[in-house]
């Protein structure tokens, strides 16, 4: 207790609000957006890399004044949130809430590629010429940018603040945003209120990016996704819509952050911002300054599934793609049957996915958890001697348990929150294997899982191996189409269409998310478990953020709850980069590219939403 | 506490910020029973109906069903016990299909294919939805007849829609669907919201007609409704609100002539300026005639 | 009835599904005449930099080594295949390298996790699988076709506690490392050959490589009272803590690992890199002509002084290049030959040899270094 006491705290306090002040930054974009047009602004992130270089070229390559750097920025910032808007999101209209999620993520792939294709890359330093003073604080010291940082942040903040609820323009915004179809009644031109919104709130991104650059003296095309993540937690405790709360969000969320590495170091720093955006969600989703409880708003419903009717295969058709499928390895094309078995361990875990946010609703963007939790289950108890048939089905099982519990903090959500929710404990899934260092071997990672071995008959080479996932595929697929058919299909899709309905009427809308949670649990785990035992070493980035991502557009891209448009999904999304191998540094473009075109021309997906 | 009521509802309270939306209200429903709850619009039925039916959390007060008490019990367990409740605006399941929406209706009374036991009840479920053994088949098959049945009250309305999603269906069927959801669960006591909001004259009266049949079965009712013409041929009594107090309450007569609940009316139905709206409480035609 | 509609649609779907994977090339295209090595490594995504490092160095390689004649008069030539540091592309590429016959060594992946999942294709499909950048401990147990000319870390780390426990007399060493299986396996070694010189490791922190900001771990790092500082990092993520390390104040000597030897870190640390000290295995003033002609040349080339990621492709590319002249171009010819070769030398390693054991290479001669005015000198 002493030892912590004897911390230097207020090092640790003005390194918080240092760091704070830049979360706060890109949290007040996210908050206008998001009151303003009600989704999460995934491109958020690749805006602020975008004003990082545009800032460079103009401060370094051009040698512009640092004033000309900032208003370039904050122009071009302007002009790609206003596209952004025009091409993305006004498109959409009100389809379902999951397309401006998935379109603006496909918009910031496209963003951040464009950068990297440009400018390379390695990390490029942005040297601006600054005053050099600094202010000694404590034992420590901060400097102008800062300072800079800081007050543009309150600036920002107070500036919104003052035009939403001081001017005429700010009210139609406001207007807007509680009903844009009153305000249309009301003469008010909501594309371009939202235009200029999306343009406002860019400027600001970008302008954090470049200052941020400047504090750091380095950019890279891969820090969106991260500072993006860390300004959604900042939200989420400032309140989502809330402009100046964000500052306050963000600033908090610094503190927590440092304070966490004060006391239990640097690595679990990220596991701090996951666990306190988890918490708030469950205990105070308005944001810490919420007052009071509020009266429930009408709860979504069915906002998330476009009204489709699913394709129906006709049986014939299905058995002879599963011919056809297990003819594959005979074409002699070993690498063309690794792909595949690739594209069949993303279908099965698919097929569990989009039972999860296709059938019951709950769009999650951490299933690459429960990938992992199979993965690693296998992997250390076959290292310990139990055998891999056995191996595989009690890591399923464990994933079902473990996964289950897990997802149960997010039962409670509703929308958006589903989303932020699963993120989140997919994250602190990942950071706590990485920590557990007795249990995992943390960083180092597992090594030497055995390979596929069933009862003796070698499931490891090539060609039994993909028999193996495509037996697993096929048996999975049926049951879980079974189950859709008896009375837990329609008790999942009615908690997906109306929970509060299903309530009404004896639906433990918890038991049965419950449900759906251990079957698909069971079958992530064990696609995971084979994964590992393919790799024969896997770490806690083996399974990723990219992976849920990945997973989450191939589920949507086959129709959600549509389990053949999840196989038919997967096939495609693993097999067609590897048919434009040879366009390589193109791949990540097509796949954001392709991602928006999904979501505005096809939103149903491939074979129609179930 | 009335003797022989189904449903009591004493000192119901709700507070929103400043805001008191329900006032102290005593509801009370006997067996068979059709009781209906009138008031101009904001004063507070529905949001009474939510507290009494589980959905809100009153603030104050207490609710029993057949004696036993059921404040602010979750709404799953309401159904369990045989309160069904459709909604102001009506909830169907827009992607499922009408025989799914009704069939959802019966999940309280579904014995074979979930069974009640602790711990192992999830993997129980999912195996017998897998395997589906006879008494499963059975029983799903059973109920698919009932809810044929049912649907069959209503002519060709939703029989030959069976298996579209209602999303598709028109507004008037959708709120059909919602009833016969209700009637799904075999309720004890039926709590109907506006069930003919926004409906014409003559799908309005067709609902009438359902109703009264419901009625007719001898079924404990409680509706909302605007329309009083409807409220007062069906219910054997009335209760008005107004700013969250009940201010009238007793036979559908006695409550028509209550100059407090005119006065309600009157004054709520003044929009803008001075100008007192039609001095009748029966604004849809016929009533005045019939009534006299 | 929408059966008729959708069969014609799913017909014609899985006829373009089967054209395509006829389609699908059997291998790289190259011509029948060259001598052709398959790179797996990251094109795109966030390791991206690491690939563009190799491509500089393979390629400056290759110019010399096919002005020379190439192999026997074949030229060598290679095709780099964009895993993105994936474990599912690095399988899929490794089946497709095994199957190519024109094929005949296979270098990368970049990361630990995506070689070591393809390693055991390449161990069965008898191709050789060249990790010159991995340096997990395990990387070449999973077979005798695992082999890496990758930095030894335990030569490495103690290479670090002779400069800062015997040269600088550190006694109470903070580490700062990234939490990857390198830098874990670094630091780790570093602890153990500090203690051995009679010095205390009083804190570690391990920081993802995605990490911008260290203030709140500097800030705890100085609360346990060291007397220097080591890092086991990257060129940029170290460039970054340097910089950080002096803005809040802190004048405790840093020790780098040999990784942050690039002009990139001295661009981002900016003058913060002043007084680091640090380990290089090529340096501007080696007697060696291979170094010299290798910094001459790629300054030349790209305008920009080459760091240890371009020297070691630099480096693999003439290793391979020499085992094919002397043992032959096949694969076995390969394998057995790296088994062999010796007395080349190389940028990194003045004499080239593969321990039959581990099949890795010892040998490093690496030179103290200090940064002053901007410039990585000789620490004397």
């Amino acid at each position: 207790m002493d030892a912590i006491l004897a911390l230097p705290w207020f090092d640790f306090t003005v390194s918080g609000l240092v760091l704070g002040s830049i979360y706060a930054l890109m949290a007040v974009g996210l908050a206008l957006i998001f009151g303003v047009a009600n989704l999460i602004n995934f491109a958020h992130g690749a805006v602020f890399t975008v004003g990082a270089y545009i800032g460079w070229t103009c401060a370094v390559a051009l040698g512009l004044p640092l004033w000309a750097s900032v208003l370039l920025v904050a122009l071009g910032g302007a002009a790609v949130g206003a596209l952004i808007e025009v091409i993305a999101i006004r498109p959409l209209n009100r389809q379902s809430r999951i397309a401006p999620l998935l379109a603006t993520i496909g918009v910031g792939l496209i963003l951040d590629q464009t950068v990297h294709m440009i400018f390379g890359a390695n990390p490029r330093p942005l040297p601006v010429a600054m005053p050099a003073w600094r202010l000694t604080i404590g034992s420590g010291s901060v400097g102008p940018i800062d300072i800079t940082i800081f007050v543009t942040g309150v600036i920002a903040a107070a500036v919104l603040y003052g035009f939403l609820f001081h001017t005429k323009l700010g009210m139609a915004v406001r207007a807007t945003a509680q009903d844009d179809d009153a305000a249309k009644q009301m003469g008010v031109n909501i594309h371009a209120v939202n235009m200029a919104v999306f343009a406002i709130a860019s400027a600001l991104g970008a302008i954090a990016g470049l200052l941020v650059g400047i504090y750091y003296n380095a950019i890279d095309p891969n820090t969106s996704f991260q500072i993006m993540l860390k300004g959604m937690v900042a939200i989420v405790i400032g309140g989502m819509a809330n402009v100046p709360g964000a500052i306050g969000g963000g600033l908090i969320l610094g503190l927590i952050e440092s304070y966490g590495i004060a006391l239990f170091g640097a690595s679990y720093r990220n596991l701090f911002a996951f666990s306190v955006l988890l918490v708030m969600l469950l205990v105070k989703p308005n944001g810490i300054f919420a007052r009071g409880r509020e009266r429930q708003a009408e709860p979504m419903t069915g906002t998330f599934v476009t009204q489709s009717k699913p394709i129906r295969l006709p049986g014939w058709l299905l058995v002879l793609a599963v011919i056809v499928a297990a003819l594959v390895p005979f074409a002699g094309k070993p690498y063309v049957t690794q792909v595949m078995t690739n594209a069949l361990l993303y279908a099965l875990a698919g097929i569990s996915l989009t039972l999860i946010a296709g059938t019951v609703g709950l769009i999650s963007i951490g299933h690459a958890a429960l990938l992992a939790i199979g993965a690693y289950a296998s992997a250390l108890l076959t290292i310990a001697g139990l055998p891999v048939a056995i191996g595989l089905v009690v890591a399923a099982a464990v994933t079902a348990l473990v996964g289950t519990a897990l997802a149960y903090p997010a039962f409670r959500l509703r929308g958006h929150y589903v989303a932020i929710g699963t993120l989140a404990i997919g994250e602190i899934v990942a950071l706590v294997i990485l920590n557990w260092t007795s249990v995992t071997n943390g960083s180092l990672g597992v090594y030497g899982i055995p390979p596929l071995e069933i009862f003796g008959i070698d499931f490891f080479s090539t060609t039994p191996a993909y028999w193996l996932v495509l037996g697993l595929v096929v048996v999975f697929a049926l049951l879980q189409t079974r189950l859709l058919s008896s009375h837990l299909g329609r008790t999942w899709r009615a908690i997906r269409e109306d929970t509060v309905a299903a309530e009404t009427y004896g639906v433990s809308s918890n038991y049965y998310k419950g449900l759906a949670f251990g079957f698909a649990g069971f079958t992530a785990g064990l696609a995971g478990a084979i994964t590992a035992h393919q790799f024969s070493y896997i770490n806690f980035d083996t399974f990723n953020l990219l992976t849920s991502v990945l997973l989450l557009t191939i589920v949507i891209l086959g129709g959600l709850g549509n389990v053949a448009g999840a196989i038919l999904a997967a096939i495609l999304v693993a097999g067609l980069p590897e048919v434009f191998r040879a366009l390589a540094e193109y791949r990540m473009l097509f796949y954001g590219v392709a991602l928006l075109l999904l979501i505005r021309f096809r939103p149903q997906g491939l074979l129609g939403s179930g | 506490m009335i003797s022989g009521a189904l449903l009591t509802a004493r000192g119901i309270t709700r507070r929103f910020g400043g805001i008191t939306a329900v006032d102290g209200v005593d509801l009370s429903v006997r067996e068979g029973e059709f009781l209906s709850v009138i008031g101009p619009n904001g004063a507070g039925k529905t949001t009474l109906f939510n507290l009494i039916s589980g959905q809100d959390r009153m603030d104050a007060g207490r609710v029993t069903l057949d004696g036993r008490d059921i404040t602010n019990l979750a709404p799953r367990r309401m159904a369990e016990i045989g309160v069904a409740r459709t909604f102001q605006h009506g909830r169907v399941f827009g992607n499922l299909s009408v025989m799914d929406n009704v069939l959802i209706g019966c999940h309280t009374r579904l014995k074979a294919a979930r069974p009640r036991m602790p711990v192992i009840a999830p993997v129980v479920e999912i195996l017998r939805a897998l395997i589906r053994p006879a008494s499963v088949k059975a029983e799903e098959a059973a109920m698919r007849a009932e809810v044929r049945e049912i649907l069959a009250t209503f002519g060709d309305r939703l029989t030959p829609r069976l298996d579209q999603p209602t999303y598709s269906l028109s507004y008037a069927n959708r709120r059909r669907v919602e009833i016969a959801r209700a009637l799904a669960l075999h309720p004890r006591i039926l709590i109907l919201d506006e069930p003919t909001a926004g409906m014409n004259e003559s799908e309005t009266a067709e609902m009438q007609g359902i109703i009264a049949d419901l009625k007719a079965e001898g079924r404990t009712i409680l509706l909302i409704e605007h329309k009083l013409d409807m409220v007062m041929r069906l219910s054997d009594r009335v209760m008005a609100m107004d700013n969250g107090k009940v201010i009238s309450e007793g036979t559908p007569a006695m409550v028509r002539n209550d100059p407090k609940v005119i006065e309600a009316y009157l004054g709520h139905s003044t929009i803008g300026g001075d100008e007192p709206a039609e001095a009748s409480l029966m604004p849809e035609a016929g009533l005045q005639t019939a009534e006299g | 009835m929408t059966f008729p509609v959708l069969t014609r649609r799913a017909l014609a779907g899985l006829a373009l599904a089967g054209a395509l994977a006829a389609a699908l090339p059997a291998g790289a295209e190259t011509s029948g005449d060259s001598v052709t090595i398959g790179v797996s490594g990251p094109l795109t995504g966030p390791q991206a930099q690491y690939g563009e490092l190799w491509k500089q160095g393979f390629d400056l390689a290759l110019k010399k080594i096919n002005a020379d004649g190439g192999i026997d008069g074949q030229p060598l030539q290679y095709v780099f295949e964009d895993s993105q540091n994936d474990p599912r592309q690095s399988i899929a590429i490794a089946q497709k390298f095994i199957s190519d016959p024109s094929i005949v060594v296979e270098v990368g992946d970049f990361s630990s996790t995506a070689s070591m999942a393809a390693s055991p294709l390449y161990q069965r499909g008898g191709l050789v699988q060249f990790g010159f950048t991995n340096s997990h401990p395990d990387f070449t147990k999973t077979g005798d076709y695992m082999w890496s000319s990758s930095i030894s870390q335990s030569q490495e780390q103690q290479v670090m506690a002779d400069y800062a426990v015997n040269r600088l007399g550190l006694k109470k060493i903070a580490v700062l490392h990234l939490n990857t299986d390198w830098g874990t396996t670094a630091k780790n070694i570093f602890i153990e050959e500090a203690k051995q010189r009679g010095a205390e490791v009083v804190a570690t922190e391990g920081y993802l490589p995605d990490e911008k900001d260290f203030r709140a771990t500097l800030t705890r790092i100085k609360a346990a009272n060291p007397d220097g500082i080591l890092l086991e990092s990257y060129y940029s993520d170290g460039a970054l803590v340097v910089r950080q390390i002096r803005e809040l104040g802190i004048d405790l000597p840093i020790v780098a690992v040999g990784s942050v030897y690039s002009p990139d870190f001295l661009k981002i640390a900016g003058d913060a890199a002043n007084g680091v000290h640090t380990v290089a295995y090529f340096t501007p003033v080696s007697p060696r002509p291979e170094v010299q002609t290798f910094i001459k040349d790629f300054t030349t080339a790209y305008s920009k002084e080459p760091n240890n990621f371009n020297a070691m492709a630099y480096d693999t590319m003439n290793i391979l290049a020499a085992v094919m002249r002397q043992y032959g171009t096949t694969r076995e010819d390969i394998k057995s030959g790296l088994g062999q070769i010796s007395g080349i030398s190389s940028v990194l390693f003045p004499k080239v040899s593969f321990d039959p054991e581990i099949r890795r290479v010892m040998g490093l001669e690496p030179t103290d270094l200090i940064v002053e005015n901007g410039q990585f000198q000789l620490y004397q």
